[in-house]
């Protein structure tokens, strides 16, 4: 019995290796796993090798892990590219009348795709489908769930397509019952049955931001953000949403400015490269006080980089984004899950204390899918610091002195009028200004503004700073790792693999990033034996805002910045050295 | 009614006044209180107003504030929005946004204050400065050939191009209300006298080299004609059309502003479903 599958397909982009990919992750996920689905490929629309790995867990899927149980070829490039990943038990699937397999690791099991398409009334295409109803066997899951997802995949194409299509299935799942029992897997059954959604992690910040009440979203098309303006795209009518694709960056981040500035929940996502053409705005958010979420998922850099591939490289990007002194927030997700709950607080925060709030996601997330629970279906918000909560309704005279919307006061945060409502016509403005917003020069205007936005910050990190690290894995072992972001994925799996081999390991993860949770990571690093900083950049950016917030000098860096995530047994080599 | 306390800070003599006097009259004629309309103020001479008119403002980043001003109208679309904004900042810096906004109609008056200097900066000249003239960044006379943003506007669908003269308040007057009153993106180019960096076109140079367009014409090819005139320079509206205004096309849009949209509970259940 073993409590976790792994399985890859790779082929040339075109053939569907990601749609494939997707139906199995769902296929596991209704059969009650956890499961994790992770995504390789080039920058190119047709051709290139194109891989998806599934990864279903009966406890737990917090990330796809190296050494393969199954490995699906669509094309003869697949196998020799993925020896590494082999071995001698890994069940090796490929099409015997079109690749001529010479020498590789592994079981390998030719099947004779023509002969099954030609009984099943099938087409060439569905040579694919043939191999996941002989996975869907070989795992022990029930046919019928296969069969439902493909009906659901292909019913758009019509009843025929739909039966070609399950008599595929069928004839994989048989051809694999008849011939290859002796292979199938024995899988741990699932632990716990609980509703769950498979997202991707733009999914899930898309989702967590419509229900967080986002009303305009505004964004110029780069990878691996793209996606989030698709879906909201998408759902724009059922939720009411305006979402505008821009001319650029500097468009998308200067409208949702405005939109915010009106009094509507906004959003702006990009990457790196565009992230670095909103600069400019991200301090007019800070100086006018407008609460905005940005999103900025890495890729590979620097400059155009490796536009698919993962990297964590923009940290210290986001940190110092924006010419002068203003307080921001930058969060850092984890997993899915995390996508969707720091959306939340994104407009949460960047409503309450007025400013700009960046969540840092990363191809990794953005593109790798992972179940989660499915969520409540209703979600309640408040609004902060309008001068008048109803301003739908704000009656009166107008008032012929101008509203002091940068009105100074203890704790910084003061009240928001918006257009259109009486009395509360004020300069939202982008230089220096006093209380009324206009324009100022003044060295102690200059001064107090300054420490108004700054006492900000203060409640800010009061709020959010010291408490939120979770700890994984108790509160001392002999190996800790601190890491931020995404890592927290393959730390996770690390842990277990560590478990595995008796080794005592645990691992702070920091989302909340800025402000820094001071006090909580030096208590963490002063208490651990060993302790290991994992970030997927070359120069170790979070390990010198480490050492730059709390003095400490972590001195193993275990660092990655080859364009892909870290593996579970990355890590764990890297422990035993 | 619309002036702040703030006494305004252009040199004497400069068109900037001009162009403000028309804009307080056209919201009076068009009795709009000060706070039932925004406008937007980007960086240059001319935006320095954001402080002399009591109103809703948002000054926003040179080049960069139209883009401000149509997501506010998008947010809040009742609401009427006008943008103040440079030559140097409409033409060169955000040259993206004037070509891109224009041609999506969104519902916002644009007054460009075009002295064809960047004159906040001190003088260099912009994309809007005749061949062949000396400025302090070009002493031996610029060597590109000028923007023409009229006829720009004109091949670039538009839906309200019209030109303006700092020195011609109440003419200036009318055009902006025609241009608030206009749905969809209206470009007012104003011919501003910077008395400063800008000697040659003074108030009597564009006196003399101005004529009078008698009504907007329907038809753009006609409408060329006019802008691109070498001789002398038409004032008045070159063309006008009607058309949807991009944010009577949003379906969320329909029923009311977007800031008006409750938004204390959300039920995700429908998303969901494509997820399962
Ligand atoms: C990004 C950026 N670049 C440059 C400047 C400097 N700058 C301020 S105003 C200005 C020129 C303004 O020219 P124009 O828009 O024609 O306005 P005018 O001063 O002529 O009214 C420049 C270059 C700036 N504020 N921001
Ligand atoms: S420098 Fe020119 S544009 Fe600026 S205020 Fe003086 S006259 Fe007006
Ligand atoms: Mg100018």
């Amino acid at each position: 019995m073993q409590n976790s599958i792994n399985i890859k397909i790779g082929g040339p982009a075109g053939q569907g290796v990601k749609s494939i990919g997707l139906i199995l992750d769902k296929m596991f996920m209704r059969s009650g796993y956890k499961v994790f689905g992770y995504t390789e490929y080039p920058s190119l629309i047709r051709g290139g090798h194109n891989t998806y790995q599934a990864y279903a867990g009966s406890e737990s899927a917090f990330a796809q892990k190296r050494r393969l149980d199954m490995l699906i070829a669509l094309d003869q490039g697949t196998i020799a590219a993925h020896q590494d990943e082999l071995d001698d038990k890994t069940l090796v699937i490929f099409n015997q009348d079109t690749l001529k397999v010479a020498k590789t690791r592994g079981v390998l099991l030719p099947f004779p795709i023509n002969d099954l398409i030609k009984k099943a009334d099938g087409l060439p295409v569905m040579a694919n489908i043939i191999a996941l109803g002989a996975v869907c066997f070989l795992s022990g899951l029930e046919p019928e769930i296969l069969a439902n997802l493909v009906k659901e995949t292909f019913g758009a194409k019509g009843n025929e397509m739909v039966k070609k299509n399950t008599a595929c299935v069928k004839a994989g799942y048989n051809f694999a019952r008849e011939k290859l029992a002796q292979y199938a897997i024995k899988l741990d059954p699932p632990a716990k049955k609980e509703k769950q959604i498979l997202v991707t992690g733009n999914e899930a910040l898309a989702l967590g931001a419509v229900s967080a009440g986002l009303k305009f979203y505004s964004a110029y098309p780069m990878t691996p953000a793209t996606s989030i303006l698709h879906s909201l795209v998408h759902w724009a009518k059922k939720y009411s949403l305006v979402v505008k694709q821009t001319e650029d960056e500097i468009s998308a981040i200067n409208m949702a400015l405005g939109a915010s500035y009106a009094g509507a929940r906004a959003m702006t996502a990009t990457s790196g490269g565009g992230f670095a053409l909103m600069t400019e705005a991200v301090g007019m958010a800070g100086i006018m006080e407008l609460p905005l979420v940005i999103v900025e998922s890495m890729r590979s850099g620097p400059s155009t980089g490796m536009p698919t591939w993962h990297s964590q490289a923009d940290l210290r990007q986001v940190l110092h984004a924006s010419q002068g002194d203003f307080p921001r927030a930058v969060l850092a997700p984890g997993d899915m899950q995390e996508c969707f709950d720091l959306a939340r607080e994104a407009f949460y925060l960047a409503e309450k204390y007025q400013l700009p709030v960046i969540i840092l996601s990363d191809k990794y997330l953005s593109e790798s899918m992972q179940s989660v629970p499915a969520p409540a279906a209703s979600w309640q918000n408040k609004r902060y610091g309008f001068a008048n909560a109803d301003f739908n309704k704000a009656a009166g005279k107008n008032n012929e002195q101008p509203f002091k919307r940068y009105a100074l006061s203890s704790g910084g945060i003061s009240q928001r009028s918006v257009p259109g409502q009486s009395g509360g016509a004020y300069l939202s403005n982008s230089y220096e200004h006093d209380e009324f917003g206009y324009a100022t020069e003044e060295a102690e205007m200059a001064v107090a503004m300054n420490d108004k936005r700054s006492a900000k910050f203060i409640e800010l990190a009061k709020e959010v700073g010291q408490s939120r690290p979770r700890i994984f894995g108790g509160q001392s072992a002999d190996v800790s790792f601190i890491s931020w972001g995404s890592n927290k994925c393959p730390v996770l799996a690390a842990l277990d693999l560590l478990k595995e081999k008796n080794i005592s390991a645990n691992f702070m993860h920091v989302n909340y990033i800025w402000p820094f949770p001071k006090e909580a990571v030096s208590q963490f690093i002063k208490n651990s034996k060993r302790i290991i900083n994992v970030e997927c950049n070359a120069s170790g950016q979070f390990a010198g805002l480490v050492r730059q917030e709390t003095g400490l000098k972590i001195k193993e860096n275990l660092l990655k910045y080859d364009g892909r995530p870290f593996y579970a047994e990355d890590i764990l080599t890297y422990v035993q050295h | 009614m619309y002036n702040t306390k703030i006494k305004p800070t252009f040199c004497p003599g400069c068109g900037n006044y001009g162009i403000k006097q028309a804009l307080q009259s056209a919201l009076e004629q068009l009795d709009l209180k000060p706070h039932q309309a925004v406008i937007t103020y980007d960086v240059g001479c001319n935006s320095n107003m954001a402080d002399f008119i009591y109103a809703y403002g948002f000054h926003g980043l040179h080049g960069r504030s139209v883009p401000s001003a149509a997501g506010i109208k998008l947010a809040n679309h009742k609401l009427p929005v006008i943008a103040i904004i440079g030559d140097g900042a409409f033409y060169s810096e955000g040259g993206t946004h004037f070509l891109n906004l224009m041609r999506a109609n969104h519902d916002v008056t644009v007054i460009v204050h075009n002295n064809h200097r960047f004159s906040l900066t001190a003088g260099q000249y912009t994309s809007t400065t005749e061949e062949e003239t000396i400025t302090v960044t070009s002493p031996a006379g610029v060597i590109e050939e000028p923007v023409n943003p009229i006829a720009v506007s004109l091949v670039n669908h538009a839906t309200f191009v019209a030109r303006g003269f700092a020195g011609d308040v109440k003419h200036l007057t009318d055009l902006i209300i025609s241009g608030v009153k206009h749905k969809g993106f209206s470009l007012i180019d104003v011919l501003q006298p910077c008395v400063i960096w800008n000697k040659e076109q003074s108030y009597e140079w564009y006196k003399k080299n101005i004529y009078y367009l008698k009504k907007a014409d329907s038809k753009r090819q006609r409408a060329l004609k006019d802008a691109l005139n070498e001789k002398k320079l038409a004032v008045g509206v070159f063309y006008q059309e009607n058309k949807p205004a991009y944010h009577e096309e949003f379906p969320a849009l329909i029923k009311k502003p977007l800031v008006y949209q409750d938004i204390r509970k959300i039920d995700i259940r429908e998303v969901m479903k494509e997820f399962g």
